[in-house]
């Protein structure tokens, strides 16, 4: 099999080449096109606190320069900083902020200097690598969204040959969901990348120790990411229990291994060097934290036609059921069918892998690492001695996150983003039915030449649905149903959840900045002030323009209104028809026939009549 | 984007679309309008990707839209031992003392996720809202439709909302209003009164007031 035959050469000419190249390809796809991605409500959020995070390292420069450097880590310095958006751990957040202190165009004097968070003293000195400030912010988690690519063609590696590995990769970002939030300043995508560089490194410190101890400080970085991190070592856990299943029939435990070890210590004590915010009251702040995401209340979300907002009670079993079924459901609507249909193929391959192959068999998987004969277990190399059973270790990161948001008790508001960290492992599994399918392919091939190009002919066929897929959907992915759902329409006539987050106004900014009303009274709904803010600082809203806040009242008090359309935003569209005695939009913003935004002018004058033909 | 955009919000808002002989039905990808469930239409042709298609059908004569008439009610709290405190009215709405707000106003309410114009209520704790309308010239059924108001609203309440609807004294039925009831349209048959002019009363009550917004729309038919 070419493919294999490849891999077997791995070694030779450096390996870093490739998932070098293939990070840099989608990070720069990424950068190419996020500028038509509108701010996301809690992207916003984010730019401001990272701001924020930036000033405090201001702040220790200048009492450092005062030769006062303990000012700096004072309780009520430290909080003055880092209290801003304290109920997500601050990496990613510090992250935006330097970037943005790094890398943006100062257009900060002048009449919006007044719009940043922090004091701006005087011009910026930067690296004006982009023209907006909000790509500046964005750009660290697009450089990560890179690394995640790479990350996952490394790991694939292991199991399949050069070819279905970049096909992986590929497949990996090119899912419109995962691709949404691959480009703003979130932590969805970043914890998936996380979660993915923690999974490789237990991975391989089944055999190594060094990794072991790298499985603890990556683990550090993913708990300072987003709260997912707690989930990681459940996971872990059960693919290792899985792994050493063979203990327990001896009567003997499996010990426990570096890697946990190393999560369980290294990981918390990272976190806490990682957020000043814990610094003055660890405990407490902890268990504030940790009560926040437990017992997060359930916003509205639309799934199958019905308005979701509270687990529904064991006692309506049709809704309980029909709630269960909504991680599964969703994945299969929103992932592209290719990566679907190989990923299923890339199962069976998996579910069938013989543990030892008779030696005149082709190998399903490339395993580098059999079994190492005479290999005793430590906690050291907790693997050595068995097969490490790759295919229970990606069900479990891929059904691990989904089983989670199964639970109707766990809110679902924020769909397909919620279980994005199975999406890399997905792929992965996908790329094994990429190898499958290209050695059914290579079989049936009989001149050398065709079948040396096969695989990357193929992987290159099997990826480009679903880049065009993704790329079709841009830039509101969040939306976007598959083949199997028909599409946005599709998934709009389903009922399924169109959008999140209030980011889709962008492509309406130049008809509000058109016809802003001379009373300045602006109502942007779900686009919150500090999105409102950016969009000034970015250029595409002109200086002063108005906001008249959030709440129901405010409706009557405007003159020109949006609606994000989401099922449970209904109440806002009939504000503004009450308010503006009417229910002709002014302006509305489609994506393939779906709306996803309608803006409202008080007093608009209607349409031109045009006359029917007879 | 000027599909529906010539409706007025009354007709948006409507309680059900039993009074409009002809209707107009613009669909795609095989959707369906509720209003035209059952019926064949008229006429039906293709432009792209859209359905048009017009249903002809009797049109129900409505001899008294209560909302519309909103100003005609009597409105009161009736408190459980029997005691009425009346509720008085202003330019475009009713108040009554407890809750010092607008108690019943005729309003366009999100019923459901869909639009509805009605007569919002406000409840009080441990009283009965009467709105009673007199002389109300009577067709052979009195529709009804009612449900809660606001996404939020029924999502942080638990209380279930009961409208009983009398005509002359003597019950009809009721409407059970909760958070997953939607917008319950009920029929009640007035043929035996058809004609005749009566005096209606909704009375509302609830178990629990706290985030119950209740609106409810009515006409007389023939």
């Amino acid at each position: 099999m070419a493919d294999v035959g490849q891999a077997k050469r791995r070694g030779k000419g450096p390996r870093w080449i490739v998932p070098l190249a293939l990070a840099l390809a989608s990070s720069g796809w990424l950068l190419a096109v996020e500028g038509r991605q509108g701010l996301a409500r809690d992207e916003a959020q984010y730019f401001r606190a990272g701001e924020r995070y930036w000033g405090w390292f201001e702040a220790l420069g200048e009492a450092v320069a005062a030769r006062k450097p303990g000012r700096a880590f004072s309780r009520a310095v430290v909080d003055s900083f880092w209290g801003d958006n304290h109920e997500h751990p601050p990496l990613m957040k510090t992250l935006y902020g330097l970037s943005w202190r790094l890398f943006h165009r100062c257009d900060c004097v002048g009449p919006k200097q007044g719009l940043h968070p922090i004091a701006v003293h005087g011009k910026h000195r930067t690296l004006p690598l982009f023209s907006r400030e909000s790509t500046a912010f964005r750009f660290p988690a697009i450089l990560l969204a890179g690394l995640g690519v790479a990350l996952v063609y490394g790991f694939a590696r292991r199991f399949i040959g050069p070819w279905a590995a970049a096909g992986a990769a590929v497949l990996s970002v090119a899912q419109p969901h995962y691709f949404f939030h691959a480009q703003i300043s979130c932590f969805d995508v970043p914890i998936a990348v996380m979660a993915l560089l923690v999974a490789w490194a237990y991975w391989k410190s089944l055999r190594s120790p060094r990794w072991g101890i790298l499985c603890g400080v990556f683990y550090g970085f993913a708990l300072a990411t987003k709260h997912n991190a707690w989930l990681i070592p459940c996971f872990l856990v059960v693919h290792y229990l899985w792994m050493r299943r063979g203990d327990f029939l001896r009567l003997r435990p499996p010990r426990v291994p570096l890697a946990f070890v190393s999560m369980a210590s290294l990981g918390p004590i990272l976190l806490f060097a990682l957020w000043p915010w814990l610094w003055h009251a660890p405990v407490a702040r902890t268990r504030e934290w940790l009560q926040r995401h437990t017992q997060h209340e359930h916003y509205n979300f639309e799934y199958l036609g019905q308005n979701w907002n509270l687990p529904p009670p064991p006692t309506q079993t049709g809704r309980w059921l029909l709630r269960a079924t909504f991680p599964f459901v969703s994945t299969a609507f929103t992932v592209p069918v290719t990566t679907l249909a190989l990923a299923a193929a890339g199962a069976v391959v998996l579910a069938r892998r013989r543990r030892k192959d008779a030696p005149a068999d082709e190998p399903d998987l490339i395993n580098p690492e059999p079994p190492e004969p005479g290999a005793r277990a430590s906690w050291l190399r907790p693997g050595a001695d068995v097969d490490l059973a790759p295919g229970m270790f990606l069900a479990v990161q891929i059904l691990g996150p989904l089983a989670t948001l199964a639970f109707p008790s766990t809110p679902i508001f924020g769909g397909v983003k919620h279980f994005l960290t199975a999406m890399p492992f997905l792929a992965m599994v996908a790329g094994v039915g990429l190898a499958w399918v290209t050695r059914q392919a290579t079989s049936l091939v009989r001149p050398l030449r065709l079948r040396r190009a096969l695989p990357a002919a193929l992987a290159t066929l099997l990826c480009l649905p679903a880049v065009a897929e993704t790329q079709r959907s841009h830039p509101d992915g969040v939306g976007h149903y598959n083949l199997l759902a028909g599409g946005f329409a599709g998934g709009a006539s389903l009922g399924m959840n169109r959008q999140f987050w209030g980011y889709s106004v962008l492509p309406l900014l130049p008809w509000i900045k058109a016809h802003r009303p001379p009373s300045n009274r602006v109502y942007w709904h779900d686009v919150l002030h500090d999105a409102v803010m950016m969009y000034v600082r970015d250029g595409r809203l002109p200086v002063g323009i108005g906001d008249l806040g959030v709440g129901e009242p405010l409706v009557a008090q405007s003159d020109l209104g949006i609606v994000i359309l989401e099922k449970h935003f209904a109440v806002y569209e009939y504000l503004h028809w009450e308010a503006y005695q009417t229910t002709r939009p002014a302006q509305v913003y489609a994506h393939e026939g779906v709306p996803f935004v309608v803006a409202y002018q008080r007093g608009a004058p209607p349409p031109p009549q045009e006359p029917l033909p007879p | 984007m000027h599909l529906g955009d010539l409706i007025p919000v009354a007709v948006a808002g409507r309680l059900d679309a039993a009074r409009f002989g002809r209707v107009w039905e613009i669909s795609q990808r095989g959707a369906r309008a509720p209003e035209t469930e059952g019926s064949r239409p008229a006429q039906s042709s293709r432009h792209g990707a859209l359905t048009l298609r017009r249903y002809e059908r009797p049109a129900s004569q409505v001899s008294f839209d209560f909302v519309a008439e909103w100003n005609r009610a009597i409105v009161s709290r009736v408190a459980p031992g029997g005691q009425v405190s009346w509720c008085y009215r202003a330019p475009d709405h009713f108040e009554c003392a407890d809750p010092p707000a607008q108690s019943v106003k005729a309003e366009l309410l999100e019923i459901d996720t869909s639009p509805h114009l009605a007569l919002a209520t406000s409840l009080a704790s441990h009283a009965t809202t009467v709105i009673e309308f007199d002389r109300v010239p009577l067709g052979r059924e009195l529709a009804v439709g009612a449900g809660l108001h606001n996404v939020w609203l029924r999502k942080a309440g638990k209380g279930t909302v009961s409208l009983r609807v009398l005509v002359q004294g003597r019950e009809l039925g009721r409407i059970q209003a909760g958070n997953l009831t939607g917008w319950t349209l009920r029929k009640f048959d007035t043929s035996a009164l058809a004609g005749q002019s009566e005096s209606v009363r909704f009375e509302i009550t609830v178990d629990d007031p706290n985030s119950r917004y209740f609106g409810f729309a009515a006409e007389a038919r023939s």
